[in-house]
């Protein structure tokens, strides 16, 4: 784990000098993938909150486990809290192109198609698109480097990112800004798939924290501008050096 | 009655105990969890109302000590108002008229209140098998609306996702790799290995696909109002299915195909297809055929409805619709229109539903049904039109 952080680290100092040399700039496509690595350990034990806000001024809180494989590219979601999701499972291999859910009151699990994808997690403003796909700002979207700017007091590359012609990802344009230091993405904004100006949701994490050597936001708020709604998400205990089983993201790991 | 509450209620007392005893450095703390569920129905038909109210009780043990898992539910369900009824009501006058006077009393149905335990097992599990022994769900299949494949479930097409009873059985699930499974079940029915349940069913994944192959060979039973007792028969079943995904849309297939010992050999398939707009709209359609479901309406006899409503055929007609639609209107309130058709009569039945996460805990469901059918067609408004108000509160 020390030797991936090192390397990420000594990616970042190298791409850092470069530009400082003004030979060789730094690119959207290199902050992207620094980023990415950087949100995507290789592996990954946590235990989330998620709280949404509805438009009504009401509150819905879920617990649940997040475990994840392979920089993101495999993950599985399993309810705790409240009882009528407790033990419902969500596993999603090949960055979440596909998708089962478990019920555990049917013992039934179904397979999604890529199209749930759109669909809110529990209602929230986060969409299985948002939750699983690792590599999506890389494989789904164009970036382009706009500048440097200063976001939540930190010094930000700022991207934008647009929809590749094939992709068939639920966005038409990101803007993100993303942490010189860390490669943490701040803030993010999201353009309807329809509409490239309109703003749909905001993404803000904050309260970064080194664990297993991995700068961590151990928050994530994202707002939903068009339905008024907010859900923020906390990462109560995280560990990345872990030995998750391969076994763990398969149907039988969902019913375990 | 009363002594039977009480050997359920000893019964579930002494595993919540024993459950609560174990004692292991390893295991997980007692879990107990389940659900309260009032249920409010009304029903309007033949010019008169009814009212039938149910109020529901679970509570669900569970704990693990290394890899053994331990399960169980009870049920307690109490019945009000109108809780006698008469199945033949509920037919056309030509079928009711099949049936004689003096043998009219035989269909008359009391809903009593009712204890039981509806899955009580225990399951050993390593990373790569699992072993379960007891009253477990088994819910195979890749239908929303309909199973051709599952015989062991009897699904309501206008409430297809509410639970359904523990079956009895030893199954034991192997992995093979992360991506194939095998299942196989025994299930003691008749109490000798000819007549029991035997089942083998196999999972493969490839690619944006699951296909599954099953096997089941099993002591069937068909109600024959016209030549009691009926017919008991050996049943093999072989079923194939495939979920996956084409053009962007989901796609699926559950066929079978039984082989029965007496009566004459069917098949039952069912194709469905679903998309989820930018929106959040969700539409679902599947399409069934059941071989042995009737072309015309006119054919339709008392076996048919009989078998239907004790689950021993999942359709009455031979060609059926269904589709779904669901909306969520807001963060707590989805909307939902299922509805059921019948091809070969073109009756129907529509389902509004409005599902309110109205507390954090708390559900409530609110269901009409709305039978667009004539008199001696499946979906017939003398099954009675009504509305079904359902909460659910978890613990």
């Amino acid at each position: 784990m020390l030797r991936k952080y090192l390397f990420v680290l000594v990616l970042i100092m190298c791409l850092e000098l470069v530009a400082e040399d003004g030979e060789v700039k730094i690119t959207a496509e290199d902050i992207i993938r620094t980023m990415t690595e950087t949100l995507n350990p290789k592996q990954s034990d946590a235990l989330m909150e998620m709280t949404i806000m509805t438009s009504s001024n009401q509150e819905r809180t879920f617990v649940y486990k997040a475990y994840s494989k392979n920089k993101g590219e495999k993950s599985l979601m399993k309810y705790l809290e409240p009882g009528r999701v407790k033990g419902q499972t969500v596993l999603m291999l090949n960055n979440a192109d596909d998708i089962w859910m478990y019920f555990p009151k049917t013992k039934r699990v179904r397979k999604l198609a890529t199209h749930a994808k759109k669909q809110k997690v529990q209602g929230s403003d986060f969409s299985y698109e948002d939750m699983g796909s690792s590599d999506e700002f890389i494989d789904d979207y164009n970036s382009v480097l706009i500048g440097e700017e200063q976001r939540s007091e930190k010094l930000c590359y700022k991207l934008e990112l647009t929809k590749k012609e094939n992709s068939d990802a639920g966005y038409s344009r990101l803007v993100m800004w993303v942490e010189k230091e860390t490669y943490i993405p701040y803030v993010i904004s999201y353009y309807h798939e329809k509409d490239s100006n309109l703003l749909e949701k905001e993404l803000f994490l904050s309260d970064v924290e080194i664990i297993d050597d991995i700068p961590t936001p151990m928050k994530m708020v994202m707002y939903n501008r068009l339905d008024n709604t907010k859900t923020s998400m906390s990462t109560k205990e995280v560990a990345y050096d872990v030995d998750l089983s391969d076994n763990l993201f398969t149907e039988m790991g969902m019913k375990k | 009655m009363r002594s039977k509450v009480f050997l359920l209620t000893f019964a579930f007392l002494s595993i919540f105990l024993a459950f609560a005893a174990m004692p292991n450095a390893d295991a997980e703390e007692l879990d107990l969890f389940g659900y309260f569920e009032p249920q409010f129905i009304f029903l309007y038909r033949d010019g008169e109302s009814y009212q039938m109210n149910s109020d529901k009780l679970r509570v669900d043990l569970k704990r693990s000590v290394g890899g053994v898992e331990f399960g169980s539910d009870l049920i307690y369900t109490l019945y009000y108002g109108k809780k006698n009824w008469n199945i033949l009501d509920f037919f056309s006058d030509d079928i009711r008229n099949e049936v004689p006077e003096g043998m009219q009393s035989y269909f008359l149905v009391e809903f009593k209140d009712t204890l039981y335990l509806d899955n009580v097992y225990i399951r050993m599990s390593n990373s790569r098998i699992a072993c379960t022994f007891g009253k477990q769900q088994i819910s195979p299949g890749t239908g929303y609306f309909s199973n051709p494949v599952d015989v062991f479930n009897s699904k309501d097409a206008l409430d297809p996702t509410y639970e359904q009873p523990g079956q009895n059985g030893a199954r034991l699930d192997v992995m093979l790799s992360d991506r194939i499974n095998v299942m196989t079940l025994y299930s003691p029915i008749a109490g000798d290995w000819n007549g029991s349940g035997k089942l083998l069913r196999l999972k493969i994944g490839l690619g944006h696909f699951d296909f599954m192959f099953t096997g089941y060979e099993f002591k069937d039973y068909l109600t024959d109002f016209y030549s009691p007792p009926g017919i008991s028969e050996r049943r093999r079943l072989g079923g194939f299915e495939f979920v996956g995904e084409l053009l962007g849309l989901g796609v699926w297939f559950e066929g079978a195909y039984n082989f029965m010992e007496i009566s004459d050999d069917f098949y039952e398939f069912l194709v469905g297809t679903d998309y989820t707009f930018e929106s959040g709209l969700y539409v679902l359609f599947e399409y069934q055929r059941n071989e042995r479901g009737k072309t015309n309406y006119e054919d339709y006899n008392i076996n048919d409805w009989l078998r239907f409503y004790l689950g021993e055929n999942k359709t009455i007609s031979r060609d059926q619709m269904y589709g779904m639609i669901s909306y969520p209107m807001t963060d707590l309130i989805n909307l939902q229109l299922l509805s059921v058709l019948s091809f070969n009569d073109g009756s129907a039945a529509i389902v509004p539903v409005i599902d309110y996460n109205i507390f954090e805990n708390m559900d409530i469901n609110v269901m009409g049904n709305i039978y667009t059918g004539s008199e001696g067609k499946v979906y017939n408004s003398r099954l009675g039109n009504g509305l079904v108000i359902r909460a659910r509160v978890y613990f």
